[in-house]
C-alpha cells in the first residue's frame, strides 16, 4: 500500500502540474479536493482518467468520486481493492 | 423608440428542419435524442446525441456550415436584399471536418480552409452578398445568444438596419468525447430538472434570425431586451447560486425595461446536468421569488447544440409567441424537489406574450433574451449613444518581448517577430494560476494583466472583450492528440475545457472579477477589429474598465494548416498580442480609439467603390492622420496592396505608411500590437525616423490609423483628445 501511495504521489503531481509541491507534501490522510493544495474538480476528473488509464479502475460516477477522493489514503484503498488481478 | 423586429427566422434541430417541422415536435412533446451514428465510436455503446440527419456532403465542407446554410436559407427566403450585417455565434465551426482530417493525416492547408469558427458567418455573408461587417461570437454555449445581444446593439446604433444573426454548431469528436470525459453526459438521453438527472445530451443545429430596426409589418415576433455577464467564478462549473445567472436575467429586464412578473414563459437553460439545472433554479428562485412564470428546457428533446443553442432557443420562443404554444420540459418525469420548480411537463396551448430565454456557457459566460409579440406597449428607456472609449492602458507581447522591448525594437526599426518563451510569458503570472493554460490563455492572460497595471490608478476592468483568429491551438490539438492515440478512452478534461475560444477571456474574468459583458470574437485576421467593434457596441452598458485583448499563438503543427498567412512564412513563426484598458469616462489626457469602418470585399473591381463610399462621411484623413499603420495579410497579399494603394489614392493620404506584419510577423491577431503601436506613437508624440522618411517626425495634433486589408478592409482610428 505504501507503494502505491508513493506512486499516486509522483503521478498527482506529474498529471495535475502542481506548482511547488513534492510529491510526498501530498499527504495520505489529509483533505485531497478542495483544500491546501488547490485541487479542483476538473482535477479529480483527470485523476479519474489517470487511474483508469494506468490502473483499469473506473470511477464514474460523482457520488462514488466524492467517496474515492476524500483522501490519497481512500483513493489508494480504492485502487487496490478494485484493481484486476489482485489477489489478496 | 427604436424596436428591434424578427421578419425571418430558420431552423435546423434535431427535431426537424423548419419552424412547422420543429413546432410539431414541441407540440407532440417529441424527443430528437438518439445514440450518436455520426461517426464511429470505440464503445458499443454510443452515447444519446441530438443528431441531424443530413446525408452527403464533402470532405472539407464541414456539417456547422452546410447546417448554418439551411437555416439562412429558411430566413432569407422571403427577402431579396442583403443584410447589412452577419452575426454568427460557432464554437466548433469546421472542427467535424477537421478532426477528420487531422487523424488522416492530410497537410494541405487548402482543405482546411472551413476550419475556422469565422468562416460559418463568411459563407453566410458570402452566399447573401453582405458586405458590412461579418462578426463571430464564440462564448461556448451562450454562443447563439450574444450573437443576438450584438446584432440587437448594432441596430440600435443605427450602423444596420437589418442584421442576419444567430447560432450553429455540429457535433464533433472534440465536443462528445469532451463533455464524456467531464463526466456530463447523461447514458439515457437528456432529462433536464429531473431527480435522477444525470447530464446533458450533446446535440447539433443551426438557427438564423434576420432582425430589422423598426419594421412592424413584417415582424414575426420582437427582442425586447438582452443581457450579458459573467461568473468569473469558475472555467467549467456555474456560480454555485447561480449569480451571474441572475445577473445576466435581470441585465436583460432592465435592457428591456421589463419586470419579472411582465415574464409568461421561461425557456431555460436547463441542460440536464446536476450543477446547471440547480445554479439556474437558484437564480430563478432570487429574481422571480414565489412568483415563477410558466418554465420549461426543450434540451431534453433537441439535445444541447452548444452555440447554436442560444439561438434555436430564440426562435422557439417566437415560435411559442407566435403559436401561442408552451413547449414541455422533454425527458423530465419527476422534478427535482431540490430545485423547487414546476417545469411543465405536457405541452399547453396558452397565449405568450413575453418569454425570458436563458442561455449560459463555459468560462461562466451568461446571455438571457426577451421576446416579445410584435408591436406589444414597451417602456424601455432609450440609452445614451456610442460612448467614446479612452485608451488608459496598453501592452503587447511579440517575439521581441514585453510592451518596452517590443517598442523599442519597432522604434529602432527591428523586427520584432518571433516566438516568446512561454516562462518571459507567464513570468508575473503566479505559478497556482497557470498550471493549466497552454500558451494561449497564458498570453491573453499577460496582455490583460499588463495593459491594466499599465493604467496605473484605473478600477479593476469590468467587461472583456476577446479577439482570436484560432484561439487553443495546443489545448485543441492535445486533446485530439490524445484521444485518437489511446483509442477514444483517455481524453484530458483539462485540455477540453481549455480547448473553447473563450477560455482564456474566462480566466482574465477570473482574475480581475470582472462580472459584466465577457464575449471572444473570432474571424481570422479581424478578429482584434471584431473585439474592438462590440466593445463598442455594449460600451453603454460598462460603468467601470473595459479589457479589450487580441492574442494568437503559434502552433507549429496547426498554425500552418489553419493560416495561410503562416503557411506563407514557415521559416519565421511569429505569435503575440496586444490588450488595451479602456473606459469610457473620457479623461482629458488620454487617447481615444475609434472603429471607422468594417467592410467585405470580394471583387476586385469593387474596391475602390467601397472604399470611397466607406471614407465619404469621415473627416479628410490628410492632416487628420500622421501615420497609417497597414495590415497586409500574407495569405492575401497582392490583394490588400492593391486594396491599401487605391486606399491612399482615394483618400489623398501622403503621410508615413508602415506596413506592419514586417515588424510584427504573421499572425492572426498582429493588429492588436499594430493598435498598441499607434497608442505608443501617440503618447510619446513622434513617429520614429524608420517608419519612412528617415527622419523623425513630430505628430503633433495628428492621430494614427491602423487599417486591415484583404478579405475585409477595416479601420480603426486612434487620437490624441
Amino acid at each position: 500500500m505504501e507503494k502505491l501511495i508513493n506512486e499516486l504521489q509522483a503521478k498527482i503531481v506529474d498529471v495535475l502540474n502542481l506548482p511547488d509541491v513534492e510529491p510526498q507534501d501530498i499527504k495520505p490522510e489529509e483533505q485531497l479536493v478542495g483544500g491546501r493544495l488547490g485541487i479542483d474538480s476538473i482535477d479529480v476528473l483527470e485523476m479519474v482518467i489517470m487511474i483508469e488509464k494506468d490502473y483499469g479502475v473506473k470511477i464514474d460516477s460523482r457520488e462514488l468520486g466524492v467517496k474515492v477522493f476524500a483522501s490519497l489514503k481512500t483513493l489508494a484503498e480504492h485502487i487496490h481493492s478494485n484493481v484486476s488481478g489482485q489477489t489478496n | 423608440m427604436l424596436r428591434i423586429h424578427i421578419i425571418g427566422m430558420g431552423i435546423v434541430t434535431a427535431l426537424g428542419s423548419g419552424l412547422r417541422s420543429n413546432r410539431d415536435a414541441l407540440l407532440e412533446n417529441r424527443s430528437g435524442i438518439r445514440p450518436l451514428t455520426l461517426f464511429p465510436t470505440v464503445s458499443h455503446h454510443p452515447l444519446p446525441v441530438g443528431e441531424i440527419n443530413l446525408p452527403g456532403g464533402a470532405d472539407n465542407f464541414p456539417r456547422t456550415h452546410r447546417l448554418a446554410l439551411l437555416a439562412a436559407e429558411q430566413a432569407m427566403a422571403n427577402v431579396k436584399a442583403a443584410p447589412d450585417a452577419v452575426i454568427m455565434g460557432v464554437t466548433t465551426g469546421g472542427l467535424s471536418s477537421t478532426e477528420a482530417l487531422l487523424r488522416k493525416q492530410i497537410s494541405d492547408p487548402g482543405m482546411y480552409r472551413c476550419h475556422a469558427t469565422g468562416s460559418v458567418a463568411e459563407e453566410i455573408a458570402r452566399v447573401y452578398d453582405c458586405h458590412g461587417p461579418v462578426l463571430t461570437v464564440s462564448t461556448a454555449c451562450s454562443s447563439g445568444a450574444a450573437a443576438l445581444k450584438l446584432a440587437q446593439e448594432m441596430l440600435r446604433s443605427g450602423k444596420a438596419q437589418r442584421v442576419l444573426a444567430g447560432g450553429a454548431d455540429a457535433l464533433c469528436r472534440l465536443t462528445y468525447h469532451g463533455f464524456n470525459a467531464l463526466q456530463l453526459i447523461d447514458p439515457d438521453g437528456a432529462r433536464p430538472l429531473d431527480a435522477d438527472r444525470r447530464g446533458m445530451s450533446v446535440g447539433e443545429g443551426a438557427a438564423l434570425l434576420l432582425l430589422a430596426a423598426n419594421e412592424p409589418d413584417r415582424a414575426l415576433a420582437e427582442i425586447l431586451g438582452a443581457g450579458l455577464s459573467c461568473d468569473a467564478y469558475h472555467p467549467a462549473a456555474p456560480h454555485p447560486e447561480g449569480e451571474g445567472a441572475r445577473a445576466a436575467m435581470q441585465a436583460a429586464l432592465n435592457d428591456a425595461g421589463l419586470t419579472p412578473a411582465d415574464i409568461d414563459y421561461i425557456n431555460l437553460h436547463g441542460t440536464g446536468t446536476r450543477d446547471n439545472d440547480m445554479a439556474e433554479a437558484r437564480a430563478l428562485t432570487t429574481l422571480f421569488g414565489n412568483e415563477m412564470p410558466l418554465l420549461s428546457s426543450i434540451k431534453g428533446a433537441s439535445g444541447h447544440s452548444l452555440a447554436a443553442a442560444g439561438a434555436i432557443e430564440a426562435v422557439m420562443s417566437a415560435i411559442s409567441i407566435s403559436e401561442g404554444v408552451i413547449p414541455a420540459n422533454t425527458g423530465c418525469r419527476t422534478a427535482d424537489p431540490a430545485l423547487n420548480l414546476k417545469p411543465i411537463l405536457a405541452p399547453v396551448r396558452k397565449p405568450v406574450d413575453v418569454v425570458l430565454s436563458n442561455s449560459f456557457g463555459f468560462g461562466g459566460n451568461n446571455a438571457s433574451l426577451i421576446l416579445g409579440s410584435p408591436g406589444r406597449r414597451q417602456v424601455r428607456k432609450t440609452k445614451a449613444g456610442t460612448r467614446t472609449l479612452c485608451v488608459m492602458g496598453h501592452a503587447c507581447v511579440t517575439g521581441a518581448g514585453r510592451t518596452r522591448a517590443t517598442m523599442a525594437a519597432i522604434a529602432s526599426g527591428k523586427a520584432c517577430a518571433g516566438v516568446l518563451a512561454s516562462g518571459e510569458i507567464a513570468a508575473r503570472l503566479s505559478p497556482a494560476q497557470v498550471r493549466r493554460l497552454k500558451r494561449f490563455p497564458r498570453l491573453a492572460l499577460a496582455l490583460a494583466m499588463d495593459a491594466y497595471e499599465s493604467a496605473g490608478d484605473g478600477k479593476p476592468p469590468e467587461a472583456v472583450f476577446m479577439g482570436t483568429g484560432w484561439g487553443a491551438l495546443s489545448e485543441t490539438s492535445d486533446f485530439l492528440e490524445r484521444l485518437f492515440e489511446t483509442g477514444e478512452q483517455f481524453p484530458s478534461p483539462t485540455d477540453f475545457v481549455g480547448s473553447v475560444h473563450n477560455a482564456a477571456a474566462g480566466q482574465i474574468a477570473m482574475q480581475f472579477k470582472a462580472r459584466g459583458a465577457n464575449l471572444t470574437m473570432t474571424g481570422g485576421d479581424y478578429s482584434f477589429e471584431q473585439a474592438v467593434a462590440a466593445a463598442e457596441l455594449m460600451a453603454g452598458e460598462c460603468r467601470d474598465g473595459i479589457v479589450v485583448v487580441g492574442a494568437d499563438e503559434h502552433h507549429e503543427r496547426l498554425s500552418p494548416l489553419f493560416d495561410g498567412s503562416v503557411a506563407r512564412t514557415r521559416a519565421c513563426p511569429a505569435d503575440g498580442g496586444g490588450a488595451l484598458y479602456l473606459d469610457n469616462s473620457e479623461r482629458a489626457s488620454a487617447p481615444r480609439i475609434q472603429s471607422l469602418f468594417f467592410e467585405s470585399c470580394r471583387k476586385d473591381t469593387d474596391v475602390r467603390s467601397v472604399i470611397r463610399s466607406a471614407i465619404d462621411t469621415l473627416p479628410p484623413f490628410e492632416g487628420r492622420y500622421g501615420i497609417i499603420l497597414a495590415g497586409l495579410p500574407a495569405s492575401c497579399r497582392k490583394k490588400a496592396e492593391h486594396q491599401l494603394q487605391i486606399l491612399l489614392e482615394v483618400s489623398g493620404f501622403n503621410g508615413a505608411v508602415v506596413d506592419y506584419r514586417k515588424y510584427t510577423g504573421e499572425f492572426a491577431s498582429a493588429s492588436a500590437v499594430a493598435v498598441v503601436m499607434a497608442v505608443d506613437l501617440l503618447m510619446k508624440g513622434c513617429i520614429p525616423a524608420s517608419f519612412g522618411n528617415g527622419i523623425v517626425e513630430v505628430l503633433g495634433s495628428k492621430g494614427a490609423l491602423v487599417v486591415g486589408m484583404g478579405d475585409h478592409m477595416t479601420a480603426i482610428e486612434v487620437m490624441n483628445p
